[in-house]
């Protein structure tokens, strides 16, 4: 019934986002015309969190000792604590999806490492077309994978973009996996 | 009809020369402005000059504004810069408004922009070699 495929399993090739990270990709299809694709983004190392809570705190004690003045030492802890609560909420995203749902419409969700998910559904007749574009971003040129939509009213004019997988920025050869199989759900239902 | 070309010609070396001599001959008087007491100046009868101050002010400002429009200028092309939501991305006016007119049978289409759906349909789903 269902078809579940992780690419990393299947070929030899390594994704990787455009920094060199590794990433991972998921594709499940659920039906002839309901496909899935995951993006996981690699996890906070915890050696990384200890360096750096460690050099923070060390700094602090550091300053405490010339100045003796205790309030750096308690304003260093809170700082720590709630930086690192705000970064697992609202930056660090852990996996983002894109559900294809062929004469429906499109789902994207981000959901972000302390759990919140934050989802966009796009409806078929707005959508014009998913493809993968280059831009040029800070100081390179990229690869995204976006959505064109339309107004019901002009279908021929783009009025407006989304870009897709934007906190794991995959390279091209997992955005062309991701293209080929929307394509696939794409053309028989517009 | 004068042919426009950056080869050197008797004329651009002259210009070229006097252009030397001048920014000298001009560096030389502002070091004179520069270290001559202002005492001397005035009993020449030369009394309406900057300030001193300007003699330091001057160069440093120039070189300070310099290093800042440096900055400025990498600053203003990254704002400039569409970001990757923007439809100038994909498109623009004047692709949106080509006419695609029909073209003659047996003739040369007329040149035009391809959309990005059919550059993707070429390069991605085409033949896989």
């Amino acid at each position: 019934k269902q078809n579940h495929d992780v690419s990393s399993a299947m070929e030899d090739e390594a994704l990787s986002n455009i920094s060199g990270k590794a990433i991972s990709l998921d594709c499940q299809t659920h039906s002839s015309f309901c496909r899935e694709f995951t993006v996981s983004s690699p996890k906070m190392s915890i050696g990384k969190v200890m360096v750096y809570t460690c050099s923070v705190w060390l700094l602090a004690y550091g300053v405490f000792f010339f100045t003796e003045n205790t309030t750096v030492l308690s304003s260093a802890i809170l700082i720590t604590l709630t930086g690192m609560m705000l970064h697992i909420h609202f930056v660090k995203v852990d996996h983002e999806s894109l559900l294809v749902i062929g004469s429906l419409g499109i789902q994207l969700s981000s959901s972000y490492a302390s759990g919140r998910e934050v989802t966009t559904f796009i409806e078929m007749s707005r959508i014009k077309d998913i493809v993968i574009n280059e831009a040029v971003y800070l100081n390179q040129i990229i690869y995204y994978l976006c959505v064109l939509l339309k107004e019901p009213s002009e279908p021929n004019v783009v009025s407006s973009v989304v870009p897709l997988f934007q906190s794991s920025k995959p390279r091209l050869n997992c955005l062309a996996k991701v293209y080929k199989s929307c394509q696939e759900i794409l053309s028989k239902c517009q | 009809m004068v042919e426009n070309s950056p080869s050197p010609l008797p004329e651009r070396a002259i210009y070229g020369f006097v252009l030397f001599l001048g920014s000298q001959f001009g560096f030389f008087l502002y070091c004179l402005w520069a270290y001559v007491p202002e005492e001397w100046l005035h009993s020449v009868g030369l009394t309406y000059w900057p300030q001193k101050y300007w003699a330091l002010a001057m160069p440093i400002y120039l070189l300070v504004a310099l290093m800042v429009s440096l900055v400025v200028l990498f600053g203003i092309n990254m704002n400039n810069t569409a970001p990757l939501d923007s439809v100038d991305n994909i498109t623009d006016v004047f692709a949106q408004g080509q006419r695609s007119d029909c073209y003659r049978k047996g003739g040369i289409p007329r040149l035009e922009d391809v959309s990005i759906s059919e550059v993707n349909k070429m390069f991605y789903l085409s033949s896989e070699t």
